[in-house]
């Protein structure tokens, strides 16, 4: 039990796929301008991992090595298109407003990173759980940025109002390049700052350390 | 012959080793034909739905283009719980062509040969150069008889292509509203002709008289009969593209044949 | 057509303004001649890719497409992110063996890099912006290269920023990702001034 809850835990802070890994950012950037997207985009992130970590983890045994990587493609790709077309007809607008950047979870290197490296070595059980790990991993991240460019960038949660802006007869000025997409970078790496100062393990070792120049 | 078995087959298959060029072959068919299998199936049960929210998108962007135009919420919430029909009509015949088509762009339509005719000079009173063939246009009926019908115009105004909605009351004559949606005219002047001030002069007012000439002007000054609308003061140029506008789409080369349609109790 | 073309290089720039393809922007831009050999590699997929992907989604996937077969009706525009994908996997293995036997000296430049782009969100997103933007033929092929090129002179100056960062006092929690992070926000900063540019 302490190993399925290690599993689940780790992928969240302490080996978090897109602060530690850098898997999976594509798509997580361009999400964030508002809590409502950025959590569809994670429920739809988290159905696929899930489903097809599972999947893979299923067929493992069976798969030829040869056509590994084209079987596990294809796999993602329909999961994805089958994840679209709900979206598509259940949620219309907000697919929308997410334009091309569900489709382009099947480039998403976090899926067929956890295919790879886990999925076709564990038996389902464990997949799915590390797929949930990993994808909560992700949603977390998204759903911080998101928090932070809805609520400076707008004022709002989830499209409701928390802070009153000046136009509405408040006293909040929206700051507008919030919404724009530098913010995202530098709200992720402030984000990554925050994490490695709080867990220092995860501090990158400096590659060109600066010495003190020799006399002489 | 324990090969015609199935579930034989099956395990025989399974118990191949991974890399021979059999196994290879049924894992790469297997998965094709199971992911393409659950595709198709998600595909086809989804799709009435999703053509279902594309229709009611459409019908929000009709919605909303309604309510911008003056006093006509109320028309439509009085009308009863009829919606607006869109249809793309025959300018050439003024009849319904039967098809509707998304993003129907009338600037395209105009702008191809095959799908426009080209004007006269002396025809061109809007100075639209050609006039498209096909125009999306909304009805909106109650119980049967024709409330509101709505058209698509534009003309060359001042600086820039000014493009309106035209909104005419069941008897034909009557104007409903007048709503720019497109204009690049001279801001603070020409511009007007986009406020809502200036649109709100427009219901009421009379397309043609008694013995079916076409009227209805934009003068200079004010108006003071029912075919006439105030003019903006300092846009001559652009009250006057206003006043062509109206008087070429409501002619014989714009809507006439679908106008006489539409009384002829047709659509 | 030259504005789509500065478009997709500045104002709607792949990485900066759409975040596509940051994987391989992070990972690969430590130093600045891995990444331009990166960047060769990717104007030259796009190029190809996304025209390729156009006469795919136009002639076999589209409602109406099949209409020369006798069958009008077939929409099959939901398998569009699987033909895409196949396309983009076929194209950089028939350009690795292309270059492997007609230009040897290029393709050991390119060669280690092309199988990286195969899994590129840039690539893929360029031909699925193309498919939703409705371009015609010779946009594609505009936008393609534009695109293209707009990435790979956002991997190239951040490669250059970055070998230059090795001779600063970064802080310990900031280095390495999370300032890279931040010099790209810097870098996309500068690029939103082009989306105000009035183009000819």
């Amino acid at each position: 039990m302490a190993g399925s809850r290690h599993r689940f835990f780790t992928p969240l802070i302490d080996e978090n796929p897109v602060t530690l890994q850098i898997l999976g950012i594509c798509s997580a950037l361009a999400v964030t301008t508002s809590m409502t997207t950025a959590l569809t985009m994670s429920a739809a992130l988290t159905a696929v991992l899930m489903a097809a970590s599972g999947l893979i983890s299923a067929l493992r045994n069976h798969m030829p090595k040869s056509i590994r990587l084209i079987l596990q493609i294809t796999i993602i790709a329909s999961l994805v298109i089958i994840t679209d077309l709900v979206l598509q007809a259940y949620a219309f607008d907000i697919s929308k407003r997410l334009s091309i950047f569900v489709s382009l979870v099947v480039t998403n290197c976090l899926v067929l990173g956890r295919a790879e490296t886990f999925a076709m070595h564990n038996p389902p059980g464990p997949s799915i759980l590390d797929g949930l790990g990993n994808a909560l991993g992700y949603s977390l991240i998204l759903m911080i940025v998101g928090f932070v460019r809805e609520l400076l960038g707008r004022g709002t949660l989830f499209g409701f109002t928390v802070l009153p802006s000046v136009e509405d007869g408040g006293w909040f000025q929206p700051l507008g390049v919030m919404l724009l997409a530098p913010s995202a970078f530098v709200i992720l790496g402030l984000l990554i700052w925050a994490i490695r100062a709080w867990r220092p393990a995860q501090v990158e070792a400096n590659e060109y350390p600066l010495t003190a120049r020799a006399e002489g | 012959m324990p090969g015609l078995n199935p579930v034989a087959l099956w395990r025989q298959l399974l118990a191949l080793p991974n890399e021979s060029r059999g196994k290879t072959l049924a894992m790469a068919f297997l998965v094709a034909a199971v992911c393409s299998l659950m595709v198709s199936m998600a595909a086809v049960v989804l799709q009435p739905q999703i053509d279902a929210n594309k229709a009611a998108e459409r019908q929000a962007k009709l919605d909303a283009m309604i309510a911008e135009l003056p006093e006509l919420a109320g028309v439509l919430a009085g009308a009863g719980a009829d919606t607006l029909q869109t249809v793309i009509v025959d300018l050439k015949t003024g009849t319904e062509t039967g098809e509707l088509f998304d993003g129907f762009d009338m600037a395209e339509v105009a702008a191809d040969p095959e799908t426009s005719t080209e004007l006269s000079d002396d025809q061109d009173i809007a100075g639209i150069g050609r006039r498209p063939d096909y125009a999306e246009i909304h009805v909106l009926k109650a119980g049967g008889k024709l409330e509101l019908v709505i058209l698509p115009v534009y003309a060359a105004g001042y600086q820039s292509t000014i493009r309106a909605f035209l909104a005419l009351r069941g008897d034909l004559n009557t104007v409903a509203g007048l709503v720019v949606t497109e204009q690049g005219e001279t801001p603070g002047l020409g511009a007007n002709v986009a406020t809502p001030a200036w649109q709100a002069l427009w219901p009421g007012k009379k397309l043609a008289d008694e013995n079916g000439v076409l009227r209805l002007t934009v003068v200079r000054g004010r108006g003071t009969t029912e075919f006439e609308v105030d003019g903006i003061t300092g846009a001559t140029r652009t009250s006057t593209a206003v006043s062509d506008m109206i008087a070429f789409w409501t002619g014989p080369n714009g809507y006439a044949k679908l106008l006489d349609a539409l009384r002829a109790g047709e659509l | 057509m030259s504005e789509l073309f500065l478009r997709a290089i500045f104002a709607d720039n792949l990485v900066l303004s759409y975040f596509l393809g940051l994987c391989t922007y992070l990972a690969i831009s430590k130093r600045l001649d891995t990444a331009l050999g990166l960047a060769a590699a990717m104007i030259v997929v796009q190029t190809l890719t996304v025209p390729i992907n156009y006469l795919i989604q136009r002639y076999l996937l589209l409602e109406g497409a099949w209409a020369w077969a006798g069958l009008p009706d077939v929409d099959l525009t939901f398998l569009k992110l699987i033909a895409f994908i196949g396309v983009i996997a076929a194209a950089v293995q028939i350009l690795e063996m292309t270059l492997d036997r007609y230009v040897p000296a290029l393709y050991r430049a390119l060669g280690i890099y092309l199988p990286l782009i195969t899994v590129n969100c840039a690539i893929l997103g360029g031909s699925l912006f193309m498919a939703e933007r409705q371009y015609d033929f010779g946009e594609s092929v505009v936008f393609g290269l534009g695109s293209g090129i707009g990435w790979a002179l956002a991997i190239a100056l951040l490669a250059a920023i970055r070998e230059r960062l090795r001779y600063a006092d970064v802080p310990e929690g900031l280095r390495g990702l999370g300032i890279t992070f931040v010099v790209t926000g810097l870098i996309s900063m500068g690029f939103t001034a082009f989306s105000s540019v009035a183009l000819p």
